[in-house]
């Protein structure tokens, strides 16, 4: 058992590197493929993660008018909190919507201090209890004098399903149809190589080698390419972990800083996988139309 | 694992042979081969073998003759279970070939060391890695291949030629080499289809006698040739095909009909 495990993987080794261009150039494809794979699955993660917050935080953020007195700020206060489904209103004033955007923002800090006047306009953060009454709470809000307008979250959060769904399906299609080039060349260099070894394959039947012997080593060459691309793929995802990481936090603000590290855990080992899986499903494919017989 | 007398699945030696000529005691021998009624006609219609009987006991030596394209080299394949008869049986120790199961096929074929014209040898691996290769694809244990090896590379006599390549070697010692190969497992049975067929007279004689002393060490021989000067010399037992069928099945014969 320990020399056909050690065998196979001698010869596969071998048969790799005997037809190392074909070899290197289905590597090369099984990259591409896991790097795409990678790619759309760390996006993809974000943006579920963005969707996510966003519906549990649901939060009305009514703009209050600058004209808008103190009183009538309470009054709709006190109105906002006698609805059933509001548990909490709190009001930001212009001066705090400032020091927020500054901390949130301090490149931007001369760009605002520049202007003569706080163009931020206060506002009423109102948390809901159940993120479906939205519309009720949106609603009432747009009919008072002192409300500027209300921020639509449905309308952030409609876009972001439609961006999501429609990365999803394409992303999807693209991976299968790489993975389908990827799972040709890889059937062809396993197919090179059994033409290479086919007068080995003769005395192997001639002594009565059992099929395991004549096929696995083939198994194990599939597995190289899927495993080394695999490799690479993660090779360069650790090398680009910084502006990974910078795009995630950038574009994905709500993203909790933890999550980028099982993330990365999480594609690494769907891509090795991923990449094992092609490698091996092509090779078998490879065995059993060349060489079964 | 089952032994076959002659008289069970065969049939008798009488009928076979002609009167006078090889006695064989069917009960008490050992048969390495039988084959029963063997037709064989190929996927493109053509016949190669037409009721062929015959039986090899064990210790035999015997040289298959006929003109080309008469069905020794289909013989062969039928032993190896390349191919399966048409028709008829063949049994090898025992077991009916055409019955096996595809994954005991391997097993069997260890019993059988068979030799070609061309030697089928790896040229980038040296002769002692060629006969180490029939050992490491059948799963030896490491530390018993290197004494098997060396061991059938002393009856060979290339032990001074162990870590040369082919082509390094003189076309009798390539033939040696897979000689060596075919033995490595212990076969009951070496089969060797024109083994003289790419070497000079002098260096044949060499081969010859290379088999003959495998013989005298207990192995069972077949061996199809063309080589009518070395048949005739040794005097063994000889069975001629013709068209696919056998025509003459005579012991310490010439490889012509001599009557
Ligand atoms: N794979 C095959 N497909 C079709 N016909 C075949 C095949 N192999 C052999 N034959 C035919 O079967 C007949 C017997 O061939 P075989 O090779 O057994 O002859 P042979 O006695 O070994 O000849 P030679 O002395 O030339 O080697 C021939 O007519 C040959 O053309
Ligand atoms: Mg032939």
């Amino acid at each position: 058992m320990i020399s056909f495990v050690a065998f196979s993987l001698r010869r596969a080794w071998q048969g790799f590197w005997r037809n190392g261009l074909m070899s290197l150039a289905a590597t090369a494809t099984v990259v591409l493929m896991l790097a795409l794979l990678a790619g759309l699955i760390i996006l993809l993660t974000g943006l579920d993660a963005t969707l996510d917050y966003v519906q549990q935080e649901v939060q009305v953020v009514a703009y209050v008018k600058d004209s808008a007195t103190a009183q009538d700020i309470s009054g709709l206060e006190a109105s906002l909190q006698r609805m059933p489904q509001v548990t909490q209103v709190n009001f930001v004033s212009k001066d705090q919507a400032y020091r927020d955007f500054l901390a949130r923002h301090p490149d931007e800090a001369d760009v605002i201090e520049s202007l003569p006047t706080n163009p931020l306009p206060a506002s009423l953060q109102i948390n809901l209890r159940d993120p479906n009454d939205y519309l009720d709470v949106a609603g009432y809000l747009n009919g008072q004098p002192a409300v500027d307008r209300v921020m639509n979250i449905q309308q952030t959060v409609d876009q972001l399903v439609t961006v999501i769904g429609i990365l999803r399906i394409g992303g999807t299609v693209i991976l299968i149809v790489v993975g389908l080039i990827v799972l040709f060349t890889i059937v062809n260099t396993i197919r090179l190589a059994v033409v290479a070894r086919a007068d080995e394959i003769e005395i192997m039947r001639l002594v009565g080698a059992s099929d395991a012997f004549i096929r696995w080593p083939f198994i194990f060459e599939g597995a190289f390419v899927g495993l080394l691309g695999a490799a690479i793929t993660i090779g360069l995802l650790f090398l680009g972990q910084g502006p990974i990481t910078s795009f995630l936090s950038d574009y994905f603000k709500v993203l909790p800083v933890e999550a980028s590290a099982t993330v990365g855990q999480n594609v690494a080992l769907i891509v090795l996988g991923a990449g094992a899986g092609i490698g091996v499903l092509g090779s078998y494919l490879s065995v059993r139309s060349y060489l079964i017989r | 694992m089952a032994m076959v007398s002659a008289a069970t699945p065969g049939p008798k030696p009488s009928q076979t042979r002609r009167p006078g000529e090889r006695p064989h005691d069917a009960v008490s021998t050992r048969v390495v081969l039988a084959m029963q009624g063997v037709t064989k006609s190929y996927p493109n219609g053509r016949v190669a073998l037409r009721g062929v009987d015959l039986i090899v006991p064990e210790g035999d030596f015997v040289f298959l003759v006929g003109p080309s394209g008469a069905g020794k080299s289909t013989v062969i394949k039928l032993l190896i279970r390349d191919e399966v008869p048409t028709k008829g049986v063949v049994l090898l120790d025992g077991r009916d070939l055409a019955r096996l199961k595809r994954r005991d096929v391997p097993r069997i074929r260890r019993k059988i060391g068979i030799v070609f014209q061309d030697f089928k040898l790896l040229p980038n691996k040296t002769v002692r890695d060629n006969v180490a290769f029939a050992l490491e694809v059948t799963g030896a244990r490491r530390r018993d291949i290197d004494p098997a090896v060396d061991r059938v590379l002393q009856v060979v006599g290339l032990t001074g030629q162990a870590n040369q390549l082919p082509g390094q070697l003189s076309g009798g010692e390539q033939q040696r080499t897979a000689i060596a190969r075919a033995l490595v497992h212990n076969p009951r049975l070496f089969i060797a289809d024109e083994p003289t067929g790419n070497l000079d007279p002098l260096i044949s004689w060499e081969i010859i006698q290379l088999l003959l002393r495998i013989n005298d060490l207990g192995v069972t021989v077949l061996m199809a040739t063309h080589n009518a000067e070395v048949v005739t010399a040794v005097r063994k037992r000889v069975v001629a095909l013709e068209n696919g069928r056998i025509v003459r099945d005579q012991t310490g014969a010439a490889y012509h009909r001599e009557d």
